[in-house]
């Protein structure tokens, strides 16, 4: 038995330990090491080549939405400032019409005899 | 587990420029530990072989986010753990689908005929899964609580519990069988 640092809650029992080493225990030729290697960097470049089109989306994909923030940014100032003008400009229209402070007469036909006796009868 | 050769940084720094040498190099060095990682938590060597190589793909599509001044080791296991989750999960699925779940044959036992060890596979096959590997992580391989906690997302005292539950489990199993001889 080892006792480890914990106390008896952990102590270890060294049969189980190697038992538990030998049944684990990772495979110590170089060669294994070597062929699984090989396979992870084929499995690796098997994966890059499905994959390459999605990294460079993923790359694109930034690239695309930073631009698309931009555009986004511009459209909004470009349509604010249009409407900014478009005020502007109905207003002044408005304002700067000639005559505009003068007082306006409506313009009238005139009245023939017969109405213009029923109104100065009537009053209106 | 917490030295780190001087140049790793280098290393990662340019498998994350996209050089397959540094890549082939951080495989080499790190391999071996993925390996024990994976087979703590799968059952068997082919599995554990499956998940180092599906941990190794994950690690570098995902390298261009690691901070190369944290250990590469620690941020890999994570991912080997992770892979070997999954390895297992299809596995359960994959057995409950086609086969009456066997106990697996570990990689090359040398002492099959053993009483003793053929009785600790057996008990190991009845341990829960997340017991099971955090005994072979810490009696095996002699990753800390902490360095266990993080590689499979569970507190640091859950570990320490697992390892205790799972250590008096097996003396008990192997007990019976000493007392049996």
């Amino acid at each position: 038995m080892t006792d480890e640092m914990r106390g008896p809650a952990l102590v270890r029992d060294d049969a189980v330990t190697n038992g538990l080493r030998a049944i684990y225990a990772a495979p110590t030729e170089a060669a294994y090491w070597e062929r699984l290697e090989q396979r992870i960097m084929a499995h690796f470049e098997r994966g890059q080549e499905e994959g390459r089109w999605w990294a460079l989306s993923e790359r694109t994909y930034r690239y695309g939405m930073m631009a698309a923030g931009l555009i986004l940014i511009l459209a909004g100032s470009v349509y604010l400032r249009s409407r900014a003008v478009e005020s502007q400009m109905a207003y002044e229209s408005v304002i700067e019409t000639p005559g505009a402070d003068q007082p306006v007469y409506a313009r009238r036909l005139p009245l023939d005899e017969r109405r213009a006796t029923l109104r100065a009868a009537t009053g209106h | 587990m917490s030295e780190r050769p001087a140049d790793e940084r280098d290393l990662v720094l340019a498998a994350q420029r996209g050089e397959r040498e540094a890549f082939s190099e951080l495989v080499r060095r790190h391999q071996r530990r993925a390996y024990v990682v994976a087979r703590s938590i799968v059952i068997n060597h082919e599995d554990a072989e499956d998940a180092v190589q599906e941990a190794f793909l994950h690690a570098f599509k995902a390298i261009d986010r690691f901070l190369p001044d944290q250990a590469f080791g620690a941020w890999l296991h994570r991912i080997v753990a992770n892979a070997a989750l999954d390895v297992t999960r299809r596995r359960k699925v994959r057995d409950a689908d086609e086969l009456p779940e066997t106990v697996a044959s570990p990689f090359r036992d040398p002492a099959e005929s053993n009483e003793l060890r053929s009785r600790l596979q057996q008990a190991l096959q009845t341990l829960p899964a997340r017991q099971r590997s955090v005994i072979v992580l810490h009696d095996v391989e002699g990753f800390k609580h902490s360095e266990i906690g993080r590689m499979l997302d569970i507190p640091e005292g859950t570990a320490r519990s697992d390892l205790h539950y799972a250590r008096s489990h097996l003396r008990r199993v192997l007990g019976e069988v000493r007392s049996g001889l």
